[in-house]
């Protein structure tokens, strides 16, 4: 085993099983593809929020918010022109031009990173400055400004009315390698020197700043790429549902993305994908239980599913605060002695 | 016309001194940033829903007893075994007690909002110093501030109080001087959770409704409040959900219609300011204990 090819393990092993969901849900019916879709989407999004609460140990609770930024950007792109002169009839003068900007499906999604990226540059600087709980609330402030923006610019966003008549143009093919792409840049950039730096700066900030390393820059650098990949999450989920509510950014998709990561273990990548992958499972038999269709026996009350997601959550949160994998990836051999040592020393994430 | 304003300011500053006291006690003691603090008021407006057509002093007080007991519920289920747990990870064990208490309250009554008639004598309105003032937010300022007093004179005067601000201040030294962990954590369960229930009283006469995400407003201007104020103090922290609250009520009065639907991206932007440019609060001294 060459250390090269120990490196390469986890992200192929990953992908490896992406590929599994992917095959499943071709060779399903339609419903199982479409969870098979937004289960591949959801792990595209909580590998965005592992690269960067992974590796710096800060818990977002924003990222959603970037979400939402590619959803939109996707939307304005893609709504064919005729349409959205009835949907924008309002639009101030000098966002005229939004309902006459068209493009293809694929600079539509790259645009919605773009713009992701930006909305996670003007924020970067906040984030490199604050840690722990001050992180936490700091991000959800963030998602619910842009919540209260999104939801109360009537005019430009059609507030709480849906964006529909986007073009479907994300097929589970599409989304499988989207995920597969964001494993790929997840796990470089956490084996990069970067991403290296931050984690030194995850298990002890003192002596990493001590060591000269500039924490708070490789927070920023974190941030900024996981808020690309989260916008790109965002694009392909608006242009797979082809119609999507500003409620759908908010605090109860925030909650199913921590259960993901949490469950999972929020500072390993593998624990990332198989927390996206398992959690989506198990929302979807959640929901057949509740409607009834697992039992067979009568619906129960709604609420039944997040109460008990949320029971999951606690339960994870008591046993196993760091989810299944902890700061553990997948291999398959035990080579590279440097590697495993390395990912067992984690104790704690920064800030306490 | 300035009484009438005075007043409903006030009477929001005291509801909003109310509301963060609650966040700020929880975050002092327990180092917990506590997001099911909403549901708790859910469930004393649950109880005035459940006993809307007994006198209103039966639902008020069943309020207390149930906003109480969740409190207290939620401590024992699922705070206590993640007592010594990071503070981020106790923020979202929050995350996922509040999540449950609200699909509680959907799977049971409240499918959708519901009306709570308001007690015919909230809504006259008297005569105050030659100013027009409705009652209820006389009852606003009457309730929040002898609650206000109240808690003030419980921190203040009695060992209780001084064992809670004790291990507010460092929780492990507390301990280590005597203070009971099993008395102080629950009593300040208790009285965040009595607290919850004034402010659910409060709260349901000015909506008129109960709903399964009411919880969620009150929770966030607690939050934004002892942020805002400082955390580590508890006067800090009531001063600064106080000034919110009037602020609040000045910017609704004042500022341009299209504006005021922006009003929370201003109030959390702001938040995020402070965060970054004085975390231990506008109001508190020097001191830093955040995290």
């Amino acid at each position: 085993m060459t250390v090269l090819s120990t490196r390469l393990q986890t992200p192929l092993l990953l992908i490896g099983i992406t590929a599994v969901v992917l095959a499943v849900g071709t060779a399903g019916g339609p419903t199982l593809e479409r969870v098979a879709t937004l289960s591949l989407i959801s792990v595209v999004f909580v590998v965005g929020l592992s690269t960067f609460s992974g590796n710096s140990g800060v818990m977002s609770f924003g990222h959603v918010a970037f979400m939402a930024v590619g959803a939109y950007t996707t939307a304005y792109l893609t709504i064919p022109v005729p349409l959205k002169g009835v949907l924008f009839a309002n639009l101030p003068e000098s966002l005229r031009w939004l309902a006459e900007v068209h493009t293809s499906a694929s600079a539509a999604v790259l645009l919605s990173c773009a713009m992701a990226a930006v909305a996670g540059l003007v924020t970067a600087p906040v984030v490199a400055r604050l840690s722990g709980l001050q992180s936490g609330i700091a991000t959800l402030a963030f998602l619910l400004v842009v919540y209260n923006v999104l939801n109360s610019w009537t005019d430009v966003t059609r507030g709480s009315s849906s964006m529909i008549g986007l073009p479907r143009s994300t097929t589970i093919v599409t989304a499988f390698v989207a995920a597969a792409l964001a494993i790929a840049v997840g796990w470089a950039y956490r084996t990069s020197r970067s991403g290296l730096q931050l984690q030194a700066g995850r298990e002890d900030y003192w002596a990493a700043q001590a060591a000269g390393i500039a924490v708070g820059r490789h927070r920023a650098i974190a941030w900024v790429l996981s808020a690309t990949i989260c916008g790109l999450a965002g694009s392909l989920y608006a242009s797979f549902l082809t119609t999507f509510n500003v409620n759908a950014f908010f605090l109860s998709a925030t909650f199913a993305f921590v259960v993901m990561i949490v469950l999972g273990g929020y500072l390993s990548l593998s624990g990332a994908v198989l927390g996206a992958i398992g959690v989506s499972v198990l929302q979807e038999l959640l929901r057949r239980l509740q409607d009834g269709g697992l039992t067979g026996g009568s619906a129960l009350p709604p609420g039944t599913a997040n109460l008990l997601l949320a029971l999951v959550l606690l339960l994870t949160l008591v046993k196993a605060p760091y989810g299944v994998m902890g700061a553990r990836e997948l291999v398959l051999v035990r080579g590279g002695r440097r590697l495993r040592r390395g990912a067992q020393a984690v104790r704690t994430p920064a800030g306490s | 016309m300035i009484m009438e304003f005075l007043i409903s300011a006030v009477g929001l500053g005291a509801l909003y001194a109310l509301l963060t006291l609650g966040v700020a006690l929880m975050f002092g003691v327990l180092g917990l940033m506590n997001f099911a603090y909403g549901e708790i008021l859910l469930a004393g407006a649950f109880a005035m829903y459940l006993f809307r057509n007994e006198p209103w002093f039966v639902g008020a007080g069943m309020a207390l007893v149930f906003a109480v007991a969740v409190a207290l519920l939620s401590e024992r289920l699922a705070f206590h075994p993640l007592r010594d747990a990071d503070p981020v990870i106790l923020m979202i064990a929050s995350f996922a007690v509040s999540l449950a208490l609200q699909s509680i309250a959907r799977m049971t009554v409240l499918p959708r909002a519901r009306g709570i008639a308001p007690e015919p004598f909230l809504s006259r309105r008297i005569e105050v110093l030659g100013a027009d003032v409705s009652v209820l937010d006389l009852v606003t300022v009457g309730l929040c501030g002898v609650t206000l007093v109240a808690v003030a004179w419980l921190m203040g005067r009695t060992s209780l109080g001084i064992q809670l601000r004790a291990a507010a201040e460092d929780f492990r030294m507390a301990a280590l001087l005597g203070v009971r962990p099993n008395l102080v954590i629950p009593a300040a369960f208790v009285i965040v959770g009595v607290l919850a229930g004034i402010g659910s009283v409060v709260l349901a006469a000015r909506q008129g409704s109960v709903s399964a995400d009411m919880g969620l407003q009150p929770m966030l201007i607690g939050v934004v409040g002892a942020v805002l104020g400082g955390m580590s103090s508890l006067k800090g922290a009531a001063l600064g959900g106080f000034l919110l609250g009037a602020v609040t009520a000045l910017l609704e009065t004042f500022l341009p219609t299209d504006l005021i639907a922006f009003r929370d991206a201003f109030l959390f932007t702001a938040l995020i300011v402070v965060l970054v440019v004085r975390p231990q609060g506008l109001l508190s001294g020097a001191k830093v204990r955040v995290s």
